[in-house]
């Protein structure tokens, strides 16, 4: 693959050739959105088969939750090669690509393909699903069908969604200046981020001085909420994300349990013996108050902005402030969904000083390292197509 | 130039389909009927413990046991589970003192009439040990089976697995860095501002 950009990559910006207009930006709108619709299917699928494993148990490849989860892929990468498609013939026919359908072009495999980053990134994360989904069936076959979501191949299976995940923001982020694009865009982040806590129980078997799934909430939530605010520079962004994905997690915290009971009813099997009274587990690791640390970093950008704050400090000082508040509330959370002697979803829970202050600090840390980086992806993610128009909504 | 696109996008999908239809690891796994999906527990191998004045034989659905291969257990105390209840802990090598889980005995979930653990691995090769506490009508009785060995984990080393699967985050990585060194972001943020 070759990063270098096609050689007709045109835009909002550049004139189109006479006579052969750019194509409707409706095929944009349905990429775009089949790849999101893949990665909701994902992250419901996964919220589902997760469940599936704590309250019912018995596992096969070819389970309901399986099915939707891997759909989900399915449809993302379709959908990202489609578009990838349609980019390359479009260029082969000498028409303009324009990068505000999915981002700008790229020449992947010495030019054979023109592949908008987005869908590229999409497609590549759906691509590698299927192949270690693959690899996953081998591992079953061999260690039997293992309910671990830290098991290597499962591991590159959240990754790979994450991927897809990533694409969909990119490619919704070239379409910022359309209102579906900037919908969108407030849709894929959090779907991002809901999935950042399953990925980061990869880092389990480490041993880390720090709370991995903390850090990795704390570091991952602040960085693409405030990525999202600054890439769109819109009041209430830093807010909407943090809404929808709060929706997100009331619909799975309803869904997963239920889904769960139905199809083990469907295919007559019995819920476990001594279930406690415990909430679903992927939702319960999801950030519950992410909307309280939104409203302080959209409050900071605010004064920032009017102000008139160092730009190279005020997403640091943001991210900080958000690390903090999120950190804390993720205490609060586990304080709340602690089940039975102290080991519930969400881990052990403890409020003494000491952790609260440590919890402060690691909040801080990785929020302040989250606000310099989101700035930076908002940069890149603007450069990704920096039409005219685009930048003087 | 579209239809051509559109055909060469339908074939790709039927390849694709059938080309995961068609692996064996598949066909393996299909079930044919809902009901018949699931494995009934096939027991290899049973060992005995005494736990106060209660008998109970531990099954396993694969013997010997490997590190980090799952099978079945099964709990079955004489004169069946009426009346009684209890609890399992399990210990192994490389478990702190404080690590050991206790969990209340459950019955399987694809065999009712035993207590059970469903495809459960045991993480770690060396001896472990099963502890088990009966509450029933004549009293309550603990009793260990202990020496079980498990054995080395198959396939290959796990940290040839783990490189193999970190791919993804090395390729992301590679992208991330990529894209820094080409557009050198930091240089821009004054200009675009947040």
């Amino acid at each position: 693959m070759e990063s270098d950009p096609a050689s007709t990559l045109t835009g909002p910006g550049r004139p189109s050739p006479p006579g052969r207009p750019p194509r409707p930006q409706s095929a944009g709108v349905a990429g775009a959105y089949a790849v999101l619709a893949g990665t909701l299917l994902s992250l419901i699928g996964t919220c589902w088969d997760v469940q599936w494993h704590v309250d019912v148990g018995p596992d096969t490849f070819f389970t309901l939750p399986h099915l939707v989860l891997y759909s989900g892929s399915a449809i993302a990468g379709i959908a990202g090669l489609a578009m990838v498609l349609s980019a390359t013939f479009a260029q082969r026919a000498g028409r303009p690509v324009d990068p505000t359908v999915g981002g700008s072009p790229v020449r992947v495999l010495g030019g054979t393909f023109t592949a908008p980053l987005g869908y590229l990134v999409a497609g590549t994360g759906a691509a590698l699903f299927l192949l270690y989904g693959l690899l996953d069936l081998w591992w079953h076959s061999l260690y039997g069908f293992d309910a671990v979501l830290n098991s290597p191949p499962h591991v590159a299976l959240f990754i790979s969604v994450s991927l897809t995940m990533a694409g969909a923001v990119i490619v919704f982020s070239a379409s910022r200046a359309q209102r579906w694009g900037r919908i969108g865009f407030v849709v894929s982040i959090p779907v991002l981020i809901t999935f950042t806590p399953i990925t980061t129980n990869a880092l389990n078997g480490l041993g880390l001085p720090v709370d991995h799934r903390l850090a990795g909430t704390v570091f991952f939530a602040v960085c693409f909420v405030l990525m999202g605010a600054i890439t769109l520079r819109h009041r209430w962004v830093a807010l909407s994300i943090a809404a929808v994905l709060g929706v997100m997690q009331l619909f799975v915290w309803w869904f997963s349990p239920w889904a769960a009971k139905v199809y083990a009813d469907y295919v007559g099997l019995p819920l476990r013996d001594n279930l406690r009274d415990m909430p679903p587990q992927v939702p319960a690791g999801m950030p519950m108050f992410l909307l309280a640390a939104a409203l302080v970093m959209e409050a900071l950008l605010w004064l920032g902005r009017g102000r008139g704050w160092p730009v190279r400090l005020l997403p640091q000082l943001t991210g900080a402030a958000g690390g903090v508040v999120l950190g804390l509330s993720m205490l609060v959370q586990a304080s709340m969904l602690r089940g039975g002697a102290g080991g519930g979803p969400m881990g052990r829970s403890a409020t003494s000083a000491t952790t609260v202050l440590a919890v402060a600090i690691l909040g801080l840390a990785f929020g302040a390292l989250a606000g310099y980086l989101a700035a930076r992806f908002a940069v890149l993610l603007r450069l990704n197509t920096p039409a005219a128009d685009q930048e003087s909504r | 130039m579209r239809d051509r696109a559109g055909a060469l996008l339908l074939a790709l999908c039927v390849v694709g389909a059938a080309a995961l239809l068609w692996t064996p690891s598949a066909q393996a796994y299909a079930p044919v009927e809902p009901g018949q999906a699931y494995a009934p527990v096939e027991i290899v191998h049973t060992e005995q413990v005494r736990a106060g004045p209660y008998h109970l034989t531990v099954g396993f659905s694969t013997w010997p046991l490997r590190a980090m291969q799952s099978l079945d257990f099964t709990f079955t105390p004489d004169g069946g589970l009426t009346g009684k209840s209890g609890t399992l802990s399990m210990t192994g090598p490389g478990m702190k003192a404080g690590m050991r889980n206790v969990s209340p005995l459950s019955r399987h979930p694809r065999e009712r009439s035993v207590w059970g653990l469903d495809i459960q691995a045991l993480p770690t090769a060396g001896r472990w040990s099963f502890t088990f506490t009966i509450h029933g009508p004549q009293g309550q009785g603990t009793g260990t089976l202990s020496d079980i060995t498990v054995l080395d984990q198959p396939g290959p080393p796990l940290a040839l697995s783990w490189t193999l699967c970190a791919l993804p985050v090395v390729g992301l990585l590679a992208f991330l860095i990529a894209a820094w060194r080409r557009h050198r972001p930091s240089r821009h943020l004054v200009a675009m501002g947040v």
